[in-house]
């Protein structure tokens, strides 16, 4: 598969891996999907097309930051019934932040959400 | 599990146009079609949450059982979406519960293994496909249609069914 065929594959991946660290405790509210799919989406085709990333080889790494992402919007969205763009963006803030430290001590030079 | 809907700053145009269905949408124009098959993926991602939510951490997944469910579901919804138009906004609550029969079954066929296989995503899926003809069956009795209708699709299930 090509990584633009790929990704979608990923991103799919990495949604039923956010959703099992939120649980069945709060609800997303469907307009975070597509802000979601469309930011990690661009990040992920970074990371497989210009450093040659290998899904296989990445996807338990990047698994476990999909369900920090998770963890992160279900602290953000508080007494909220759902989770919103809000917190989303928060929780995005936070897992970005934490892969371009990480990205940064293990040397890489263009750090993104992927490369965590 | 509720499905609320906010409108805030980043609200963007998708859920607008996710609205915009139709009753017969019997022959779609190419630009429809694209357009459905990138709602479509908005869709399957927000399937692959809900199952990701049942799962929790009992259990993970499999890749190639990611990749199985991504190109049944996603074949299935785009035929749905061609024939009646996205009724997503509509029909997500209902489409949601099944997929948290669609978990728990994966669940119960994985268990004894390390993870979700391809194998007990499969079966996982026979079963709630099965599920959801009966149902549409049983509905159309209940309402009067003769159960071999063509209508009987639309009236349970066909997100999965069609």
């Amino acid at each position: 598969m090509t990584p633009v065929q790929e990704v979608d594959y990923i991103l799919n991946d990495c949604f039923f891996a956010v959703g099992q660290a939120v649980g069945t405790q709060k609800s997303l509210d469907f307009d975070v999907i597509p802000w979601w799919r469309a930011r990690y989406r661009a990040f992920f085709l970074h990371a497989m097309s210009a450093n040659g990333n290998s899904w296989l080889r990445d996807r338990h790494r990047v698994t476990a930051v999909g369900r920090f992402l998770g963890q992160r919007a279900l602290h953000h969205a508080g007494d909220q019934p759902s989770i919103d763009l809000r917190t989303a963006a928060l929780a995005s803030n936070d897992v970005e932040t934490g892969c371009r430290m990480s990205a940064e001590r293990e040397g890489v030079s263009t750090p993104k959400a992927s490369q965590s | 599990m509720s499905n609320q809907e906010s409108q805030n700053p980043f609200h963007t145009d998708v859920t607008d146009s996710l609205a915009i269905s139709t009753e017969t949408f019997n022959s779609p124009s190419l630009v429809e079609i694209q357009e459905l098959e990138r709602q479509v993926e908005y869709i399957v991602d927000d399937c692959f949450f809900t199952v990701g939510q049942v799962v929790g951490m009992r259990t993970t997944v499999d890749y190639d059982a990611v990749i199985w469910w991504r190109d049944h579901y996603r074949e299935k919804f785009l035929a749905a979406m061609m024939a009646f138009g996205n009724r997503w906004m509509q029909d997500r609550s209902n489409v949601t519960t099944v997929a948290i029969m669609l978990a728990e079954r994966a669940v119960r066929y994985s268990d004894g293994k390390s993870a979700i296989d391809v194998e007990a995503a499969r079966k996982a899926a026979a079963d709630v496909e099965r599920h959801c003809e009966l149902h549409a069956r049983r509905a159309a009795r209940r309402q009067g249609h003769d159960a071999s209708d063509a209508a009987v699709p639309r009236i349970a299930g066909y997100w999965c069914t069609f």
